[in-house]
């Protein structure tokens, strides 16, 4: 996707495709922008995000 | 001899006392006169059986259950036929219904059952089909189809058809659902949604009471399936007349009556008065006043009662025009008193009832504290989700039913069809008018039916899930119908009747004080219950029909009446059998263990009922002195060999509803039966309700005290549910480390508040310190905090829709831009997000950071042509969310899911983790709360000889003035189960004694009184007085300074009037009010007046022209036409707006300028 919004114009970059994981099953799914949220193992359709792959620090107070 | 005579009179007293123990031992077998009587032993383990099978929430799904399995189907008998006007041959005819499981709307879905928490999250509304079962006439024959869909209805959670009956722990926990969870709610767009109970006056049943003027008056309102009317017997100017919304006169008793066919003054006399001269005396104006009206025969009484009908009130279609006398006759059967109903036109029962009536009426104006009671519980009845559900459905299938008629006539009035008209394409094709009704009804609270003008608000509440408490203690609540501002005191005030039956502790304070209250915990409400068996059954049991009897036979002395459900069923000569045999006949399970039967000595009346809407509850019967439940059946309870049903079945307790908890002798102990007794208590305990009962020894404090901590038991922080971590709620409030109270009360084991705590166990030292705790402050140990002592989480929701425009452009997410300066990295503010520009779970996120980046396209509206070379048709515009709080939060969740109509919703789950600051709000469980006023090293705190440091420590003024007696045992008894390794009780009127709590304290070598030796932490002196300390139960409320924390110097600006905003979410401006006005007024600091009002507020320059005084440019008046006299000023900003106001409502307001300096 274009960030600079207002004169997003050009065709599209190829839509980066994320996984999501499946509330039910646990299964991952690639979903892509528009494609309609359902998990191709059981049909289920509510996704989870990723826990993020960078470190985190917490502050032990 | 005197010494003979002494010694004969010892032999006697010998004897004497020889004898009374022989006695003792024939008929006390053994024991002496002053041994302890045996009690039975833990009586109090029928109330988790009770509470397994019945009450707190129970009521609700009771009701939900009955609406859906039972008068769902007398719905659809009462309006089974659907006939068209054009074709007399065709008819649809409903022949059965029934709900299905609930399931989702979604066809294609390879599992169509689903849970309510998967409702939650997709913002679902939790549902299931209804079906019909259909027999309808097509072309020439008549086809029978089964299972109809014709519309969705709301599944209350818990209910016979909900997923998680019947379920074990572990299979609610794969459903993602809480076991302690109450139920008795809807899912409705993703929303928990309770309804309310509603308290209303008992329907069908005659109440006597004093009008605005005095009068007296009896009033019914009568309730039938078909119509809803109110009828008054009243008195005015001591004559009796009876009113009625149809009739727009007050018709003269006797008139009526003899509109009804009782033609002769005796028999009417007779019927009211029976021989009691003075009821004559009271009575014979009446008479009079007929016989000079001139009306002698029915037909001339409806003749008089025509004349007054209301003219619009007369209905039955057009052309029909019927005399006025027929009308009227039409209205006294089956208007007037609807519920007593008229076949064949027998009017005997009906004129029997007003005589009932006017003799109310007659015998008040006599006495007058025969007067009703209108607080009286007994006249009152709890409406629950079951009925107004069911009003409900009743409304939207009539609708339902008419729209489909006129569908229908429109299809049968062409002359030639294609094809064969078949109505179950129709029915099919119906659209969602019952769905939408309901889903309407329960989201918006609003509950408007137009067959009973019914018009009401606020029917329905979010569930608060703010604690398990909160939710609990709102599915117990009744909302009363009487407005709030009126000014007697009646309604709100403790009503003697609501005895164990609705909490005396849990109301709100302030406005809705006594009218919103809570059940009890063993309260029970009733369901209708079938009427035809118990006519059958007093028949039965010698009571006689009424219409063969004449009036002085009814009111002799030893007749009573029998009234059932409120209608006259017939006398009875010997009403103390007649009430003894029923009871035993419900004792025996032979009819509904919910039917209530009383005598009603003021009236001479048997009262029967088994109308839904009463409150009952359980009660031990007490025989022969003796209470039917003995340790044996304890001990059998225990073992699980019995339920509290089996209890029912035996007749060894019973349900008592208030008006016959009235006529009962209820003994509080079993140490208190007398030979009158007829029931004992199960437990005291259980008058207080679920919220009241988390306070331990409630009984020694003072009664506001429990109030205040109802209220606040709400607000504390605590677990929630054991699906907690799963919800995604608005807002969720959860502590780290709860734990479950020291001093806990039987209450909480019952309701699992020990599973679910909202609180910790803190050490309390109560003393005074340092100054900072002054006005219920409290110290705080930082050591403590470190710990975790009060650590809480916040946890908020933060939702988006990518919403789908009518012009086919969506709203979209958009990757992180990268940084102007440097195309390796992302600019700080969009750091957190991912890819797919939603920020990443477990990211840290700080103020302003933007965690879903969305855009919205800039034209939604009109068409964009799928080609277009206008760049602008198609472009986006950012609407990015970002976070906005105090304090940096975690990203803990981020789900995606699709909605019931295809668009996708994204949920953002951002958490906080607080430990507690300088004025965060604590509260003990007595109703004392206090905001943290210092945190103090763990140095500097005090200590005891064994080194043990308070975590709180609480100022000792807090007591004298509350008499909060119960913190002070809750201390004890907590330190002394610290001590033992035990927890300990404080249930209500009992629970473990200060005595024994002291015993174990000098046990462990403490001080009975509960109050150690401390040294001061600064000085390493110690303290000149012993200290009281021990835990305590300390909530963290809700309410914390981190969310009401607020100010600002410069900020933003309302548009219109360009004043500071107003209110801390728009960071607004603090407002120098007109009390502080006046102040600055009546002292004269105008120049301070000036900055706050103007100069810091919305200051202004204008140029005013001096000739015609009114705004100008800066140099030109173009009034005048001239650069003459144009003076520069400055004025409020809202000034210039009402000037300009002025002027476009053709006022001009002219200025006129002088010099000042």
């Amino acid at each position: 996707m274009n960030y600079n919004a207002t004169q997003s114009t050009a065709p599209k970059a190829p839509a980066p495709a994320m996984t999501y994981i499946c509330a039910e099953c646990g299964s991952d799914n690639e979903i892509k922008p528009k494609e309609p949220i359902r998990c191709k193992e059981c049909g289920y359709r509510i996704m989870y995000k990723k826990r993020t792959k960078r470190m985190v620090q917490f502050e032990a107070r | 001899m005197i010494s003979k005579n002494m010694e004969d009179a010892q032999a006697d007293v010998k004897r004497g006392i020889k004898e009374a123990q022989d006695q003792a031992e024939a008929f006390f077998g053994g024991k002496g006169l002053t041994d302890p009587i045996p009690t039975v032993e833990d009586k109090w383990k029928l109330l988790p059986a009770f509470l397994k099978v019945k009450g707190l929430v129970k009521q609700h799904i009771d009701s939900f259950n009955y609406f859906i399995n039972v008068d769902l189907e007398n719905i659809i008998k009462a309006n089974e036929r659907v006939k068209s006007d054009v074709d007399p041959h065709f008819y649809l005819k409903y022949t059965g219904i029934r709900v299905g499981a609930p399931e989702r709307p979604d066809q294609e879905a390879m599992n169509r059952s689903y849970t309510p928490h998967e409702c939650r999250l997709r913002d679902l509304t939790y549902s299931a089909n209804i079906y019909v079962d259909i027999e309808y006439v097509r072309g020439r024959q008549i086809v029978r189809r089964k299972g109809v869909p014709i519309g969705r209805m709301p599944i209350m959670l818990r209910s016979s058809h909900c997923v998680l009956t019947g379920r074990n722990e572990l299979e609610l926990a794969k459903m993602n659902e809480c076991p302690l969870d109450p139920g008795g709610y809807f899912v409705v767009k993703g929303v928990e949604k309770v309804i309310l109970v509603q308290e209303q006056m008992s329907k069908n049943r005659i109440i006597v009471d004093v009008d605005r003027k005095g009068f007296v008056q009896a009033g019914v309102t009568s309730s039938t399936m078909e119509r809803k009317s109110k009828t008054y017997v009243g008195t005015k100017h001591g004559k009796i007349y009876l009113k009625h919304n149809s009739i727009s006169e007050d018709i003269p008793i006797v008139v009526a009556l003899k509109a009804m066919g009782m033609q002769s003054d005796k028999e009417i006399t007779q019927l009211v008065c029976g021989q009691d001269s003075k009821y004559i005396d009271k009575f014979s104006p009446n008479l009079e006043e007929c016989s000079s009206m001139k009306i002698f025969t029915q037909q001339q009484a409806l003749d008089y009662i025509g004349s007054k009908i209301d003219a619009r009130k007369r209905s039955f279609g057009p052309g029909l025009r019927r005399p006025a006398s027929e009308e009227a006759l039409e209205i006294l059967g089956s208007v007037v008193l609807a519920h007593v109903e008229v076949f064949d036109n027998n009017f005997r029962p009906k004129c029997i009832y007003v005589a009932v009536m006017t003799r109310r009426v007659v015998m008040a104006m006599l006495r007058g504290d025969l007067v009703d009671d209108r607080d009286y519980v007994g006249n009152k009845r709890l409406e629950l989700a079951g009925q107004l559900l069911s009003l409900l459905f009743e409304d939207l299938f009539k609708k339902f039913n008419s729209d489909l008629k006129m569908n229908i006539d429109k299809v049968l009035k062409k002359p030639n069809r294609t094809q064969e008209f078949d109505v179950y394409s129709q029915l099919l094709f119906h659209g969602d008018h019952i769905t939408s009704g309901f889903v309407r009804a329960i989201s918006s609270g609003n509950w408007s039916l137009k067959r009973f003008r019914m018009e009401r608000a606020g029917v329905t509440q979010v569930l608060s899930r703010l604690s398990f408490i909160a939710a609990l203690g709102m599915m117990t609540r009744i909302s009363s119908q009487f407005e709030k501002t009126r000014k007697v005191s009646g309604p709100r005030a403790l009503q003697p009747s609501q005895w164990g039956m609705l909490c005396p502790s849990d109301t709100p304070e302030g406005e809705a004080c006594g009218l919103v209250k809570n059940l009890a915990l063993m309260t029970h409400i009733t369901v209708d219950d079938e009427e035809a068996p118990l006519v059958k059954l007093s028949y039965i049991l010698g009571c006689e029909d009424v219409s063969l009897l004449t009036g002085p036979e009814v009111y002799l002395p030893d007749t009573f009446l029998v009234f059932l459900n409120g209608n006259i069923l017939g006398i009875t000569r010997h009403s103390a059998q007649f009430v003894s045999a029923f009871r035993r006949m419900r004792r025996a399970g032979r009819i509904s263990e919910f039917v209530s039967i009383f005598i009603s000595d003021h009236h001479n009346s048997v009262h029967i009922s088994c109308d839904g809407g009463r409150i009952c509850r359980p009660l031990i019967i007490v025989e022969n002195g003796k209470p039917r439940v003995r340790t044996e059946h304890i001990e059998q309870l225990s073992a699980g060999k019995l339920a509290f049903d089996d209890f029912l079945r035996m007749g060894l307790i019973e349900y008592l509803d208030v008006n016959e908890e009235s006529d009962s002798n209820i003994a509080l102990y079993e140490r208190e039966i007398i030979p009158e007794s007829t029931h004992v208590e199960i437990e005291p305990f259980t008058i207080l309700g679920a919220v009241a009962g988390l306070i331990p020894y409630p009984h020694h404090n003072q009664s506001p005290r429990n109030t205040y901590q109802c209220a606040m038991g709400k607000q504390a922080i605590g677990a929630i549910a054991y699906n907690q971590l799963n919800r995604i709620d608005t807002l969720l409030y959860l502590m780290v480390y709860p734990q479950q109270p020291m001093v806990k009360t039987k209450t909480i084991e019952m309701i699992g508040y020990d599973k679910l705590p909202a609180g910790q166990n803190a050490t309390v030292a109560v003393m005074s310190n340092s100054g900072y705790d002054i006005e219920d402050a409290l110290v705080l140990n930082k050591a403590s905090l470190d710990r975790g002592y009060g650590r809480c989480q916040v946890l908020r929701k933060y939702a988006t829709l990518l919403r789908q425009y009518p012009n086919g452009s969506y709203d979209r997410l958009a990757d992180p831009p990268v940084h102007p300066d440097d195309p390796n990295t992302v600019q700080e503010k969009y750091e957190v997000l991912d890819k797919d520009g939603i920020a990443s779970v477990g990211e840290r996120i700080k103020p302003g950071q933007v965690y879903i980046n969305k855009q919205m396209p800039t034209n939604t509206s009109s068409d964009i042509g799928v080609n277009s070379r206008d760049p602008t048709a198609n472009a986006y515009k950012n609407a990015p969310m970002s976070y906005k709080s105090g304090m940096e939060g975690y990203v803990d969740k981020v789900l995606m899911t699709t909605t019931d109509n295809d668009q996708t919703l994204i949920k953002a789950l951002i958490r906080q983790t607080r430990r507690p600051e300088l004025g965060d709000k604590f509260s003990s469980r007595h109703g004392q709360k206090g905001v943290c006023g210092i945190i103090i090293q763990q140095e500097d705190m005090p200590f005891s000889d064994l080194g043990v440091c308070p975590d709180v420590i609480m100022n000792p003024h807090g007591f004298p003035s509350r008499m909060t007696v119960g913190k002070m045992i809750e201390l004890l008894a907590g330190k002394a189960g610290v001590l033992k390794g035990e927890l300990q009780y404080g249930t209500a009127f009992g629970g473990s004694k200060v005595e024994d709590m002291s015993r174990i304290l000098i046990e462990n070598g403490f001080s009975y009184s509960g109050k150690d030796y401390v040294t001061s932490g600064v000085t390493g002196e110690p303290l000149s007085a012993y200290i009281y300390f021990g835990p305590v139960y300390y909530q963290k409320l809700k309410h914390m300074v981190m969310d009401k924390m607020h100010s600002r110097s410069r900020g933003p600006r309302a548009v219109l009037t360009r004043q500071p905003t107003e209110g801390r979410s728009r960071d607004g401006g603090l407002r120098l009010g007109e009390m502080e006005r006046d102040c600055l007024i009546g002292y004269g600091a105008s120049m301070l007046l000036l900055e706050r009002l103007m100069i810091s507020s919305d200051i202004f320059e204008i140029h005013v022209c001096e000739m015609c005084g009114l705004l100008g440019y800066a140099g030109w008046c173009q009034h005048c036409k001239s650069s003459k006299g144009m003076a520069k000023m400055q004025i409020p900003y809202a000034c210039k707006l009402l000037f300009q106001e002025l002027q476009s409502m053709n006022v001009i307001p002219r200025l006129q300028l002088q010099n000042v300096f």
